[in-house]
């Protein structure tokens, strides 16, 4: 072991000044290079992005009808008002990132055509032969099709949409916050 | 009256040796001369001095690579043409689209024939591909220059997909955030990677630049010098069809 190192310390001694230049100049090109190719990627990544704010203000809650289904569309937002309260959906397809669209019959064409369409777990409806219309969403770039409620129940789609938080802000209209996403369960009772 | 014959004289010989250097070796009357001509000529050096005629049969190559380089050619003149009336932002993107189809002379055509060359050249590339491997030209010494053929197609294939957002209309948006929304699903990278592409969170002006920015410069640049380097090489290594 220490005839091997001792070995080594006589084996760089012979290393002359030329190649030592060169190795050194070598290691500063690479370590430049290294630092030149982490700025570069760095720079494609931009700090402050202008997009549209994650958070905006709808109308009062007063505007939505228990029942109702309101799809606020510049915002790629769905306000829903059941008995329970309100809730609201990013209206998202969670399949690859299209929006899908509002269908006050989002089922008939399907059960018709003999499919069975799952029970919607949140509203316990289900579309059957008897009475196949209900109201959903249908994305339009590979056919998901969910319920009024976000639950998905046709197509590539994986899982229900994303519900966001909503509260009533100080001036009295709905505050929607799409970077905060909240469980199926959120209702906002007024 | 000697003194205007000089200058006449001298006007000639400097005109005599500025011709002669572009044509150096006068008419190919001779095999020799022709040789020398293509040996020292930039264009003609893509070719070997000699050519068999059974190695560049049409029935063989199907001159598909050829094609694919000519529609490249097209695509980046009419190309260069249609940067004359587009601006990448939201803003003007869609509405310049639509004057270039309805309201600039020939824009109509100029559209065209680059929306269609486009196409032509995905098609052709992908045949060229499809020839080689049937053919076997793949085989050793050409292997390097297979890899080089997979990026170039790689980048025909990025090249289509960048320009189909530029019309800015439902279509191509949609089909960026569907094509982007794919790369997000690649395990850990995913995210920063289509952060990185559309540069936010959303198809918008940044993502209508980025790609702009690579289909007119980045992506065009790498595959002219893959190309560089892809013809050097079928001439270096030989064409494959010599029976």
């Amino acid at each position: 072991m220490a005839a091997d190192f001792r070995r080594l310390i006589e084996d760089s001694r012979e290393m002359t000044r030329r190649s030592f230049l060169a190795i050194a100049g070598w290691v500063g090109f690479s370590v430049a290079s290294l630092i030149a190719l982490y700025q570069s990627v760095k720079w494609l990544y931009p700090n402050a992005t202008y997009e549209d704010p994650p958070a905006f203000k709808a109308d009062p809650p007063s505007a939505y009808a228990v029942g109702s289904t309101t799809v606020i569309i510049d915002k790629r937002v769905v306000i829903n008002h059941d008995p329970n309260g309100f809730y609201a959906i990013s209206l998202i397809c969670t399949h690859l990132g299209c929006t899908p669209r509002y269908f006050p019959d989002a089922t008939s064409d399907l059960v018709l055509a003999g499919t069975q369409i799952a029970k919607d777990p949140d509203t316990g409806q289900q579309a059957t032969k008897e009475n196949p219309v209900l109201p959903g969403f249908k994305c339009p770039c590979h056919g998901s099709r969910y319920f009024r409620d976000a639950v998905n129940f046709f197509g590539p789609a994986p899982r229900p949409m994303d519900r966001v938080h909503l509260e009533v802000a100080p001036d009295g209209k709905l505050l929607i916050d799409r970077s905060v996403i909240v469980e199926r369960s959120f209702r906002l009772k007024v | 009256m000697s003194v205007i014959r000089a200058a006449i004289d001298e006007m000639f010989s400097v005109v005599g040796q500025m011709v002669g250097s572009v044509f150096r070796h006068g008419l190919p009357l001779t095999d020799k001369i022709a040789a020398r001509t293509a040996l020292t000529n930039f264009v003609l050096h893509i070719h070997p001095v000699r050519v068999r005629r059974s190695w560049i049969r049409m029935s063989y190559t199907l001159c598909l690579g050829g094609l694919s380089f000519f529609l490249f050619i097209v695509l980046t003149v009419t190309g260069l043409y249609l940067m004359f009336y587009y601006v990448p932002s939201t803003q003007h993107a869609y509405q310049d689209m639509r004057d270039l189809q309805f309201v600039v002379t020939f824009g109509g055509l100029i559209r065209n024939m680059h929306r269609w060359a486009a196409h032509a050249m995905v098609i052709t590339v992908w045949l060229h591909m499809a020839r080689v491997f049937l053919t076997g030209a793949y085989k050793k010494p050409r292997e390097f220059n297979w890899g080089v053929g997979t990026l170039l197609l790689l980048l025909t294939l990025l090249l289509s997909f960048t320009g189909y957002l530029l019309p800015w209309d439902q279509l191509s948006i949609w089909a960026v955030t569907v094509g982007t929304n794919m790369a997000k699903y690649a395990p850990i990278a995913g995210p920063y990677t289509r952060y990185l592409l559309i540069g936010g969170r959303v198809v918008g002006d940044n993502a209508l630049l980025r790609f702009y920015v690579l289909h007119v410069v980045g992506l065009p640049l790498a595959a002219f010098l893959l190309m560089v380097v892809h013809f050097w090489r079928v001439r270096k290594d030989g064409f494959s069809g010599g029976l």
